[in-house]
C-alpha cells in the first residue's frame, strides 16, 4: 500500500476523459432509445402533458437517488431512504398541522422538520457504520425499521392530511411546462454535481471510495467524510418528503415503502459503481429517467402489469449488462 | 389442572408482548389477531376492539398484530400461542386465506372458539382441512358494487372507465376487482383499463395519471381503497381535470373533505372500527353455550355520498 496519494488517484474522472465521455453518452443513448421506441409505438408520449407527467413521477426518486449517490460513491449503501422519507414527512405533516399557526409559519416549520429528522437518520447512520466500521447496509437496515416504526409512532399509523392551499399550489406549480419540484430536484443535481466535482470534499468522497486507507493516511479525517455522506443521504430524504407532501397533499406512514431500490436502481443504471469511487450525479439524473420513462411508457402501451414488472428488470439488468461491457472498453 | 393451565399462560404469554398473565379471575380471554398495524384500517379496528373490551369489561383481550400485509408466519405463530395460552376465543383477520386454515384447526380440535372475520378462509381449503369454520364480514364485492353502481348512474350507459386495484392475490382486492366488473356489466359501461396501485397513494397517482395519459376520454374511476382513491384526485387536479369522476372504498377520515366538494363521488364504509368489536361479541356468545355460528354473517355496509 503506498503513501503516495496524488490528487489524480483520489479524484473523480475529469469531465472530458474519453472514458468519461463514452460512459455517460452510454446512458443517454440507452435514454433515447427508449424515448424513441416509446414515441414511435406510442400515440401519447411525446405530448407535453405525458412530458410533465415524466418528471412528475420521477421527481421523488430522484431526489432520493442524488443522495444515495453520495453514500455508494464511497463505497456505501443507504437501505433507509424510503422509511426516513415516511418518517420526515410524518414529522412534518404533524408540524403542519398544528393548530393555531399561520400558513406561512406551518409550511415553513414543516418543511424545516422534515430536513432535520431526514438529516438525523442520516447523521445517526453514518456515525454508528463509520465509527465502528460496520457494513452500512445492515446499519442502514436497521434504521429502515426504526424510521418505519418512528413513522407509524408518531402518526398512530394514520395519514395525516388538510395541509393549507399555498402548500398545495408548490405541489403542482409549473415553470415554463417544468413542474416546480421537478426544478428544485434539478437544482439539487446541480448542487451534488458541483460539491463531487469541484470541491476537495467532492474528490475526497470518490478518493475514499477508491481506497478509503490511502485518504486516511493522506491525513483527512475519513470519519467525518464519511458521516457527511450518510448525512446529506439523510437530508435529501426529508427534501423527498416534502416534494410527497406537496405532490399528494398527504404524509402517509406507509409511503416509500420499496423506494430505497428504485434510487439505488437508478444510481447504478446511471454508472455509479457499486463498489464505490466511480460515476457521477448526472448518471443518476439520467437513470432515474430511464426507470421513469420505462414506468410510463410500458403503460401507455397497454402492457399488463405483471409484464410491465418483468420488463423493468429485465432492462434493469440489461444496463448493468450495457455498463459493464462500456467500462471494459472504455478503460482499453 | 387450573393451575397447570395458568402456568403454561404464565409461561407463554412471556411470547407475546404486552400479553399480561393475569387470568385469574375467570373472565374469558378472547385471542385477537390482527392484519397489518401499519395499515390506518385496522389500526383503527384495534382501538374500536379495545374501547369495545373496556366497554363490555367482562371478558379480557390479547391483540396480535403483523409488521405487514403478507406476514403469514408471524398470524400462524400467534394462532400457535394462542393455543399453547389456552385461550377461550380467537378472533382471526387472515392474512392468507389458505394459509390459515391448518392452524385455525388445530385451534378449534384444542376447544377455541373460532372466529373468522375480515377476510374470509379459502372455501376449497376449509374442505380439503375438513373443518367449517364461520365468517364474520362485509361482502366487499357488494360494497365495490355500490360505489360502481353510483359511478354509473352518474356518467350514464356508454361511459368510459378504468379501475385501479389492490394487490394482486390478495382476498379483498379481488373480491373489490369483481364488484366493480359487476358495476360495469349492470351499467354499460366501457372499461378501457385495470391495473394495480398496490393500495398506494403515491403509486395510484402515477399509475392513473399514466392510464390517463393513454386515455383522456375517460370518464369515471373505481379505486379499490380510498388511499388509492386520493392520488387519483391528485392527479386530476394536476391535470386540471374536473369531468372525470371517481369512487373509492373503506370511507378513510381524509377523503372526508373530497366527498364534501364533489372531488370524490362515493365511498364505502365497511365499518371497519367496529367490525372486530363485532366478531368479538359473536365469539363470547358462542364462548356463553350459544350456538355455534355458521355460514357466512354478513356486516353492514354503507354507500357514502355527499348527501
Amino acid at each position: 500500500m503506498t503513501t503516495n496519494v496524488t490528487k489524480q488517484d483520489v479524484g473523480p474522472e475529469s469531465g472530458l476523459s474519453m472514458r468519461n465521455v463514452i460512459h455517460k453518452a452510454g446512458i443517454s443513448v440507452a435514454l433515447l432509445g427508449l424515448i424513441i421506441f416509446f414515441s414511435v409505438f406510442t400515440e401519447h408520449f411525446l405530448t407535453p402533458n405525458n412530458i410533465t407527467n415524466i418528471l412528475t413521477q420521477i421527481t421523488i426518486n430522484l431526489v432520493l437517488a442524488v443522495g444515495v449517490t453520495f453514500v455508494i460513491l464511497i463505497g456505501g449503501i443507504d437501505l433507509s431512504v424510503g422509511s426516513v422519507m415516511a418518517f420526515a414527512a410524518v414529522v412534518a405533516g404533524k408540524a403542519m398541522t398544528l393548530p393555531d399557526i399561520g400558513t406561512f409559519e406551518a409550511i415553513a416549520i414543516a418543511a424545516f422538520a422534515a430536513v432535520i429528522a431526514g438529516t438525523i437518520c442520516g447523521f445517526m447512520n453514518g456515525v454508528v457504520s463509520a465509527y465502528w466500521g460496520l457494513p452500512s447496509f445492515i446499519i442502514t437496515l436497521g434504521m429502515l425499521n426504526i424510521a418505519r416504526g418512528a413513522a407509524l409512532h408518531v402518526s398512530n399509523a394514520q395519514t395525516i392530511y388538510s395541509f393549507p392551499a399555498a402548500f398545495n399550489a408548490f405541489g403542482s406549480a409549473m415553470v415554463f411546462g417544468v413542474p416546480l419540484v421537478f426544478v428544485v430536484a434539478l437544482c439539487l443535481v446541480f448542487l451534488a454535481w458541483f460539491v463531487l466535482t469541484k470541491t476537495v470534499f467532492g474528490r475526497l468522497l470518490y478518493g475514499i471510495g477508491n481506497n478509503e486507507e490511502a485518504v486516511r493516511l493522506a491525513g483527512h479525517p475519513v470519519f467525518w467524510y464519511k458521516v457527511a455522506a450518510f448525512t446529506i443521504c439523510g437530508l435529501t430524504a426529508g427534501v423527498a418528503a416534502i416534494v410527497y407532501m406537496a405532490r399528494l397533499n398527504i404524509a402517509s406512514p406507509i409511503a416509500g415503502i420499496g423506494f430505497e431500490l428504485n434510487a439505488i436502481a437508478a444510481v447504478i443504471i446511471g454508472g455509479t459503481s457499486l463498489s464505490g469511487g466511480r460515476g457521477s450525479v448526472i448518471g443518476t439524473l439520467l437513470g432515474a429517467f430511464i426507470i421513469g420513462v420505462l414506468a410510463n411508457g410500458l403503460i401507455l402501451l397497454g402492457l399488463n402489469d405483471f409484464m410491465r414488472q418483468m420488463i423493468t428488470g429485465v432492462v434493469i439488468i440489461i444496463a448493468v449488462i450495457l455498463d459493464y461491457y462500456r467500462a471494459k472498453y472504455a478503460a482499453k | 389442572m387450573k393451575f397447570l393451565k395458568m402456568a403454561a399462560i404464565a409461561a407463554t404469554s412471556l411470547t407475546l408482548l404486552g400479553s399480561a398473565a393475569h387470568a385469574a379471575d375467570d373472565k374469558p380471554v378472547v385471542g385477537l389477531v390482527m392484519k397489518s398495524l401499519a395499515n390506518e384500517f385496522f389500526q383503527n379496528m384495534l382501538e374500536g376492539a379495545k374501547a369495545h373490551e373496556a366497554k363490555r369489561g367482562d371478558y379480557e383481550l390479547r391483540a396480535v398484530g403483523m409488521q405487514n400485509e403478507t406476514d403469514i408466519e408471524t398470524q400462524i405463530n400467534a394462532v400457535e400461542n394462542f393455543i399453547t395460552q389456552g385461550v377461550d376465543a380467537i378472533v382471526v383477520a387472515p392474512a392468507d386465506s389458505r394459509a390459515m386454515v391448518p392452524p385455525l384447526k388445530r385451534a378449534k380440535e384444542a376447544g377455541i372458539v373460532v372466529v373468522n372475520f375480515d377476510v374470509a378462509l379459502d372455501t376449497k381449503a376449509k374442505e380439503e382441512n375438513d373443518v367449517e369454520l364461520a365468517f364474520v364480514g362485509p361482502d366487499n364485492r357488494e360494497g365495490a358494487k355500490m360505489a360502481g353502481d353510483a359511478l354509473a348512474k352518474k356518467i350514464g350507459k356508454g361511459g368510459k372507465v378504468v379501475i385501479v386495484e389492490g394487490n394482486p392475490g390478495a382476498d379483498n382486492a379481488q373480491q373489490r376487482k369483481l364488484g366493480f366488473d359487476d358495476a360495469v356489466e349492470a351499467g354499460e359501461l366501457e372499461l378501457l383499463d385495470s391495473r394495480t396501485a398496490h393500495w398506494e397513494t403515491e403509486e395510484a397517482n402515477t399509475v392513473f395519471s399514466n392510464m390517463l395519459t393513454a386515455h383522456p376520454d375517460i370518464e369515471g374511476v373505481m379505486a379499490a381503497n380510498d388511499s388509492m382513491a386520493i392520488g387519483v384526485v391528485k392527479a386530476l387536479e394536476s391535470a386540471g381535470r374536473t369531468d372525470i369522476q371517481v369512487v373509492g372504498f373503506d370511507n378513510v377520515p381524509a377523503v372526508g373533505p373530497m366527498i364534501k366538494d364533489g372531488r370524490l363521488l362515493a365511498t364505502v364504509d365497511q365499518f371497519g372500527q367496529e367490525m372486530a368489536a363485532n366478531a368479538i361479541d359473536m365469539a363470547l356468545e358462542v364462548v356463553r353455550g350459544g350456538p355455534e355460528l355458521e355460514g357466512w354473517v354478513k356486516t353492514p355496509i354503507k354507500l357514502v355520498t355527499a348527501e
